[in-house]
């Protein structure tokens, strides 16, 4: 295929998987009110062919370009949105079967892309300071763990929700605590969870979302996983920047929100093994974190001047 | 005395008491993140002074405050410096209790028996075999399992998952190594730029650099490696569209150490590593060889390097001037050029070299080169406009007094910035340390079970097992199920 049939079946393809993907998420709230599960495994059905749309949308935009499909921002936010998507359904949903929470986790893959429509470029070369193996490296690993981060997000704002909503109904059921045999110091449990840990991940009587304590638990499990990743993108960045420009840390805008971004998700996690900083308190962290990777993102690349301005 | 250094002793221990707090770090933590924020927000003097000194003109007072609070250093700052040193107090007053800890847990100790039936976990059974053998093999499935067994009268107590422990020590004293790694590169370290024209040679010393170079604190002029650099070729190539494709410097390398010569290309993303040093590829521009006569006299005859005010716009003419203070009166010529005029008049980038045409205009007077002044700029304050005209490549003009101009070659010249950083191999090892303990820190679960062996009325072991997860609790209960089955199991 020529590089402007490429183009074309990207951008096709592009706006299929965001078609698919919004009726999913509307299939998914759709379940949410009306309980039908028929809906629920239809929505899973055109997610996955979403999915697919939008796989090959990537794999032809590298095509057309000539290189890794990751080169500027509107590639970035298109492999970020597949990426949440991804995750969600490979393994996330499979892991912990948390099909009510289906429709926000794709809803926010719909915003990025639809953010990436908003700056779309045709397809063409990097600039020499991009065209090095370790954009292949340090890219992935920074979009894989914003991916992860961001759906991490979506559980930790769910949780405020149904926490809210679960200090309204039941102002007695207070939850046992780990019992006091954790006498050594040192000992805190540190994935303290508010309720209790063998409470089913599926809604319990009349709230349609999983319990507070599952979405804790599971923007926990996310960000666990996201960090070790985040760390491998900033040290990877590090290394390539020493390679690029001379210098593994230069205080650029770019390296400094992210070094923000892994200090928040830091203290979050630090926070959850820290008394009077767990729950809501660590969520905001967890929230804060979040809001310092999309500036990062968007403010960066587009309104300072650095090293990093690609938009 | 003794009272005041007492108390002063007293308060000190305060102090650190409360920098072990869990959250005076996770607040000191917090500053830091916020302090960093603050130099991505206003320009930052060592990597944007032009945005500072804009920042002055535009808008003075916002500027003043700002040099007055510190706002154009951040990074450089005694109170950002104050908050992370604060927090790396806090955080090595927490690590050494617990590496203590750990290493004395090396070797497993008796350890007193718990209630074993208020645990989250527990079982019990009856079994037919006397209390010691029950232990022994409590002791070999539990080493099986990979627990971590010891004593505790009478019974066992067993620990698995040490590696969260270890994992999050190593990750912490990491960030330390990792300050020690920047400290140190810094300290024995050299960053200059070197420029070089096509056909020239360049030694690393001291003087040889644009501007003096940023030289560690303890780095000593020995430390200078004396290599040369012979710039053979300079190759700036760019797509149909005009964005730069790659910018390549063929360098012939001369070591000082009288290894042989090698011919290498510095590029973006590829560096050379001589000596312990690393040259990058950092600029170029163009450097046209202009002669200048007096009476058939050459008075003027190397490269003179062109700057651009817009490095990324390069529709406008390169600027350079040549100086002539040994004419009477003195001449200074400026020069514009224009490597490719044709694509200047249509207002595309010049690109490449194609019929390239200097534009001169001479003054007459007083040089004033008795003042430190820029090799770039004429200072015109002594001078009168004179004359001026254009050439091409090749081209001579005569001026009246016997000067004669001629734009006799174009070359291109290199920027290369030199760096010596002997921190970085400690910062790698220090990165990839931080990664084996932030792994297993994360994703191991600490876990411990104990069993509890006593006789039974009439024959056989009465046998407890009791156990908890500090991480993970719902994984740990199948665990401790199969454990407990596998413990209360009679061997045949």
């Amino acid at each position: 295929m020529s590089p402007g049939g490429l183009t074309t079946t990207s951008n096709l393809t592009f706006g299929l998987a965001l078609v698919l993907y919004l009726a999913a998420a509307v299939a998914s709230f759709h379940f949410l009110a009306f309980r039908r599960r028929g809906v629920l495994a239809a929505g899973r059905a055109v997610a996955f062919a979403g999915l697919a749309a939008h796989g090959v949308s990537v794999v032809t935009r590298g095509l057309a370009a000539g290189r890794v499909p990751w080169g500027n921002m509107y590639e970035y936010a298109s492999v970020l949105g597949f990426l949440i998507v991804a995750a969600y359904l490979v393994v996330i949903e499979r892991a912990w079967r948390t099909e009510e929470v289906r429709g926000f986790a794709i809803g926010t893959a719909v915003l990025a892309m639809a953010g990436a429509t908003l700056i779309y470029v045709p397809p063409g070369p990097l600039v020499p300071a991009l065209n090095s193996y370790w954009i292949q490296i340090h890219v992935v690993l920074a979009v894989l763990a914003s991916s992860l981060f961001i759906l991490a997000t979506v559980f930790t704002v769910l949780y405020l929700v149904q926490d809210r909503r679960e200090r309204r109904s039941a102002p007695v059921a207070v939850p046992a605590r780990e019992p006091a045999l954790v006498g050594a110091a040192g000992e805190r449990p540190e994935d303290y969870a508010p309720a209790d840990e063998e409470t089913s991940a599926l809604p319990a009587g009349r709230s349609s979302l999983p319990t507070s304590a599952a979405l804790d638990r599971m923007a926990y499990r996310t960000i666990v996983f996201a960090f070790p990743i985040w760390t491998m993108a900033v040290i990877a960045g590090a290394i390539w920047a020493e390679q690029a420009w001379g210098r593994y840390w230069g205080w650029d805008p770019k390296e400094v929100w992210s070094f923000v971004t892994w200090v928040v998700f830091a203290a979050y996690l630090h926070a959850r093994a820290t008394v009077g900083w767990r729950g809501r308190r660590a969520a905001a962290l967890a929230l804060v974190g979040f809001g310092a990777l999309v500036f990062n993102l968007v403010v960066v690349n587009t309104v300072i001047a650095g090293l990093h301005s690609y938009a | 005395m003794a009272s005041t250094s007492e108390s002063l002793y007293r308060s000190l221990v305060s102090v650190l008491r409360m920098l072990r707090s869990m959250r005076t770090a996770l607040v000191l933590l917090l500053v830091v993140g916020a302090a960093s924020v603050l130099g991505s927000l206003v320009p930052q003097a060592p990597t944007a002074p032009g945005a500072v000194a804009d920042l002055f003109v535009t808008r003075p007072f916002l500027a003043r405050v700002y040099r007055a609070v510190g706002l154009f250093d951040v990074y450089g700052s005694w109170w950002f410096t104050l908050t992370y040193v604060l927090l790396l107090i806090s955080l090595a007053s927490c690590l050494v209790p617990r590496t203590r800890a750990l290493v004395r847990g090396l070797r497993p100790r008796p350890q007193p028996m718990r209630e074993l039936d208020g645990m989250r976990h527990f079982a019990e059974a009856v079994v037919p075999e006397a209390p010691e053998a029950v232990l022994a093999r409590s002791r070999t499935v539990l080493r099986r399992r990979r627990f971590r067994v010891a004593a505790a009268e009478p019974g066992l107590a067993a620990e698995k998952g040490g590696a969260r422990e270890w994992g999050s020590l190593l990750f912490h004293w990491s960030l330390f190594l990792i300050l020690m790694g920047a400290v140190y590169g810094k300290g024995f370290g050299l960053r200059g730029v070197a420029t070089i024209v096509e056909g020239e040679t360049w030694t690393e010393a001291h003087a040889s650099y644009d501007l003096p170079p940023e030289e560690g604190r303890y780095f000593t002029e020995g430390m200078h490696t004396g290599v040369q650099l012979r710039l053979e070729d300079f190759d700036a190539t760019y797509h149909s569209s005009g964005l730069p494709r790659d910018f390549v410097s063929r360098v012939e390398v001369i070591e000082a150490r009288g290894r042989p010569a090698a011919t290498t290309e510095v590029r973006v993303n590829h560096p050379l590593t001589v000596d312990g040093l690393k040259v990058f590829q950092q600029g170029y521009g163009w450097a046209p060889v202009i002669e200048v006569r007096h009476d058939g006299r050459l008075v003027a005859g190397g490269p003179a390097v062109f700057v651009t005010d817009a490095p990324n716009d390069q529709r406008r003419p390169w600027r350079g001037v040549i100086k002539l203070p040994s004419l009477d009166p003195q001449v200074g010529l400026a020069f514009r050029l224009l490597p490719d005029p044709l694509a200047g008049v249509a207002g595309a980038p010049m690109l490449e070299a194609r019929n390239p045409f200097l534009l001169w205009r001479a003054w007459r007077g007083d040089l004033r080169l008795t003042s430190a002044q820029s090799v770039f700029r004429l200072d015109t304050t002594g001078l009168e406009p004179w004359l001026d005209g254009g050439l091409g490549l090749g081209e001579t003009e005569e001026l009246p007094g016997g000067i004669e101009i001629t734009f006799r070659e174009l070359r291109e010249y290199t920027q290369l910035l030199v760096k010596r950083d002997p921190g970085t191999g400690l910062m790698l090892a220090a990165a990839i340390l931080i990664l084996v303990g932030l792994v297993p820190a994360l994703a191991s679960s600490r876990r411990r079970v104990w069993v509890r062996a006593t006789g039974a009325n009439g024959a056989g072991t009465r046998l407890q097992v009791g156990g908890f997860a500090l991480q993970r609790r719902a994984a740990f209960e199948e665990e401790f199920d199969a454990i407990a089955r596998e413990l209360s199991k009679v061997e045949r």
